[in-house]
């Protein structure tokens, strides 16, 4: 075995056979993953510039809220992300069974978030009367939100098929990089709900 | 009886599986202090402080879940250099935006004019 080959084998954050080092499957996640840091940015801006002019007529965030449910669902979220970095850290090590539910509780995890937000949407717009179209709370509140929720429905979807993918026994030690990739996906719905829990949520009790 | 000979690929198997096993105790123990952070996010918006305090109280322990999370979850702190570097760049553009645009639509000439504001104007516009 070459030297080359033995570093990659060994640490699986770099590969030499590409000119900075980094395998192109994780550079293109995090080149993606910067772009869509601008996209959340600008729908979290459009959010919070409304608050800051209500117009007339609009409900209070505080009354429509619900800091349970959310705190639940920001909690399940981080248990999601533990597990996502436990199954990307067995399968470097070529434990396919761990990942396999590890990746599984993950799935799980997500969809509770997702169960919890359709929860919460559908009370919003039945018992609340907060829809998308009736205040510009709702506008901003369901398209960030909404937008965020989709993002989880893409990443519950990609960890499914990766799922099934592992059954079919091509997927080995050699292709940890498409797990840590969807990896990065998974984390970075997550982070975007710690900065959405914040400036969305808790900013509204204060 | 002489102990098994260790075959370099022996040392190195050891050494990754060791390297696995620190990182699972690793990811466990920021999972449990990120639930912290967040139960004290919750508890942090009904102290009786006044809001800024409050709000950079908030700021802070985001930032520190959000750092933890990029760092160690996402692996950051053992990837190259370029890789955070890459990411800081679209964080920085966004949250710059974001300053930009506070800044703009919080400056007073920004709020939206109502209509009691816009009368005088209106019957201005009339006489004229």
């Amino acid at each position: 075995m070459s030297s080359h080959a033995a570093a990659a084998t060994l640490d699986p954050h770099d590969d030499p056979t590409t000119t900075t080092g980094i395998p192109n499957k994780k550079l293109l996640m995090w080149a993606f993953l910067a772009s869509d840091c601008m996209f959340f940015g600008c729908l979290i801006s459009t959010h919070l510039i409304y608050r800051l002019h209500p117009p007339p007529g609009t409900p209070s965030a505080r009354q429509v809220f619900s800091i349970e449910l959310t705190s639940f669902s920001t909690f399940i979220l981080l248990m999601s992300s533990l597990m996502m970095a436990l199954a990307v850290n067995a399968i470097q090590k070529g434990n396919l069974k761990s990942m396999r539910w590890s990746l599984l509780t993950t799935i799980f995890f997500g969809l509770i978030f997702l169960g919890c937000q359709v929860y919460e949407f559908r009370n919003f717009v039945f018992e609340k009367h907060l829809t998308i179209t009736n205040s510009i709370l709702g506008t901003t509140f369901f398209t960030l939100t909404g937008t965020h929720g989709l993002h989880v429905l893409i990443g519950v979807i990609w960890l499914t098929a990766m799922l099934i993918y592992s059954f079919t026994g091509r997927l080995t030690e050699k292709q940890s990089i498409d797990v840590e990739s969807m990896g990065l996906y998974w984390h970075f719905v997550d982070i975007v709900w710690i900065v959405i829990f914040t400036a969305v949520y808790l900013l509204e009790y204060i | 009886m002489s102990s098994p000979a260790t075959t370099p690929h022996d040392s190195t198997d050891a050494h990754g599986h060791d390297l696995a096993q620190n990182r699972f105790w690793i990811f466990t123990q920021i999972a449990m202090l990120l639930a912290v952070i967040t139960g004290l996010e919750l508890v942090t918006v009904y102290l009786p402080f006044v809001a800024w305090i409050l709000i950079t109280v908030l700021v802070v322990l985001s930032t520190v879940k959000f750092m933890f999370v990029i760092f160690y979850f996402m692996h950051l702190r053992w990837d190259k250099a370029f890789c955070t570097i890459l990411f800081f760049i679209g964080l920085v553009l966004a949250g710059g935006t974001m300053w930009a645009l506070l800044k703009l639509f919080g400056a007073e000439a920004s709020k939206p004019l109502t209509s009691a504001a816009l009368a005088p104007v209106a019957s201005e516009v009339r006489a004229a």
